[in-house]
């Protein structure tokens, strides 16, 4: 039932007309949105990638270093968007040592790049610059969504390097039948896409990530803005999760031609069918210690996806953690600062 | 060579944006106040509360419509819910290198008349939300629950609207077209055209 009268409307659009104009003011002067809350240090740079030791916080952290290799899609300062949220802080107060890949913006120069340069050479040197400076024949490896998948292969192919695995929202299985983002690629022509493009551009990316939720994601959330739109703190974290959900890279043509078509459109992830130059991928190869980490309503990578580790891997040392949330939710919530770094630094502290 | 921040940019949110998405839920009010103001007319000789609803609601539905028919009506109306073509479009425009592929050609032709295809599913979708906002609200006048701000009804709309879009979304039909909106975009461009 509507107890709604014309004259209760028009007092209800005032009441917002006049917070949306008050709320300018705070817009204006909000300034510049920084993003990325803790001191960090570049050791090591390759190309556009940037290798960065993040400063510790407790006096002795734990003798293997753990390295964070985050999607190419969107970028990592997810990981650490402001003091009080971020996984990263989360993880040094708990004694870990944190490395992560900025994986930079592609351009034209980038196109060639294949997921063998990505997992080969990218990862593989970062993995290498770590054993080196911590006299460790393997080190500790994270992987967030894509870069959990990107994780998998580096740990199948070179599971010697790799001390224990650590898999976020990472999908494994592409053709779950919640798999949305599967369900909008698998019809698209990726080689003309590629062809024409040279790298994919980012903009294209956001229209498919708006499409799944476009009245949520492009309208209400907009509308329940007026909220907050005198509170200058609240107002700025929102601009810093805007900020960070439109900053995305263009991807380099030829490595996005093949995850589109080997894992999104064609699955051979879970076939042990992937080649990343002249190796085969397969998950058996994954002995190591594994955690993965999934959340129940992630509407990107849904858990089954994540999940289906668990049947194709190889590890018998092979741990679920399981968050009530979403994709950016396990990031970014309150209650994912009190639950997930801790969870995954005493997994890791135990092995 | 301590490097504490990742980039400070300027707010990603113009005030014009702002502005926008205002009047889109302005006019989403205007036609809640209609609405209210017809089922307050209506009730004065009709006490069942169903009846009053469907027979109103009727006309909130044809101004969706008619929305969709011919935008220029009442275009923050129909941006409520044609805003994913409105996104692809703005995608499609903000595309770098050679621009936009000549309005003439036959691939730009098919494009438009598969973003006009876009525009019906998107069309669907909004009428299938509004019956099923229609029963919802039915559902709640027999629970007795009244809604009391604009907000709520709002709400109401984005749900029901999320729900039907996203059935679409799921169905094997909008994978193949999903595939279509964008094959045929790209076949506006001649191969290698915008590679940087």
């Amino acid at each position: 039932m509507i107890g709604l009268t014309p004259e209760r409307i028009a007092e209800e659009l005032r009441g917002y007309s006049t917070r949306i104009t008050e709320g300018m003011e705070t817009l204006r002067n909000i300034g510049e949105i920084g993003t990325g809350a803790s001191p960090r240090d570049p050791v090591y740079q390759e190309d556009k990638l940037v290798l960065y030791r993040y400063q510790p916080r407790v006096a002795e952290p734990h003798s293997i270093p753990l390295l964070i290799v985050y999607a190419l899609v969107n970028r990592p300062y997810m990981m650490d968007l402001q003091e009080d949220r971020s996984m990263i802080r989360g993880l040094l107060d708990a004694g870990i040592d944190v490395y992560l890949i900025d994986w930079g913006y592609p351009d034209a120069g980038d196109r060639t790049l294949t997921l063998g340069d990505y997992i080969h050479r990218y990862i593989g040197h970062c993995i290498d610059y770590l054993r080196d400076r911590y006299r460790q024949d393997s080190v500790n490896l994270l992987g967030v969504c894509q870069g959990g998948a990107l994780s998998l292969c580096f740990a199948s192919l070179y599971p010697d390097k790799v001390r224990n695995l650590v898999t976020m929202v990472t999908p494994v299985d592409f053709h779950t039948p919640d798999n949305l983002l599967t369900h909008l690629i698998r019809h698209v022509n990726v080689d003309l896409l590629v062809d024409t493009f040279g790298n994919l551009p980012g903009g294209l990316l956001n229209f498919a990530f708006l499409s799944l939720s476009p009245f949520r994601l492009a309208g209400q959330k907009y509308v329940d803005l007026v909220d907050i739109l005198d509170d200058a703190e609240a107002l700025r974290n929102f601009l810093r999760m805007e900020k960070w959900i439109f900053d995305s890279p263009d991807q380099a043509g030829e490595a996005f031609r093949q995850f589109a078509k080997d894992f999104f459109q064609q699955n051979k992830l879970v076939k042990g069918e992937v080649m990343i130059g002249e190796r085969r991928v397969d998950l058996r190869d994954i002995v190591m210690p594994v955690l993965n980490v999934y959340a129940t309503q992630d509407h990107l990578v849904p858990p089954a996806a994540s999940k289906a580790l668990a049947v194709h891997g190889g590890s018998q040392d092979y741990s679920e953690l399981s968050f009530r949330g979403g994709h950016i939710g396990i990031y970014v919530s309150s209650r994912a600062q009190r639950e997930v770094p801790s969870a995954i630094a005493a997994w890791l502290l135990a092995r | 060579m301590a490097d504490k921040t990742d980039t400070a940019t300027p707010n990603p949110i113009s005030a014009e944006f702002l502005l926008e998405q205002m009047r889109g839920y302005v006019a989403f009010g205007e036609q809640m106040s209609k609405l209210s103001e017809q089922i307050h007319d209506t009730a004065q000789n009709e006490t069942d509360w169903g009846t009053v609803l469907r027979q109103n609601f009727d006309r909130f539905k044809a101004a969706i419509v008619e929305s969709a028919d011919n935008p220029n009506v009442n275009p923050e109306l129909a941006q409520l819910w044609t805003q994913t073509l409105d996104i692809w479009q703005q995608t499609v425009t903000s595309l770098k290198g050679v621009g936009l592929p000549g309005e003439e050609t036959d691939a730009w032709l098919a494009h438009r008349e598969v973003q006009t295809q876009y525009l019906g599913l998107l069309r669907q979708s909004a009428g299938a939300a509004l019956d099923l906002m229609e029963q919802r609200l039915s559902e709640r006048a027999t629970t007795g629950k009244v809604i009391d701000s604009l907000r709520e009804l709002y709400n109401l709309w984005v749900d029901c609207n999320e729900q039907t879009y996203g059935r679409m979304l799921r169905s094997i039909e909008y994978s193949e077209f999903s595939g279509r909106l964008f094959n045929s975009l790209l076949r506006c461009y001649p191969k290698g055209a915008i590679v940087p």
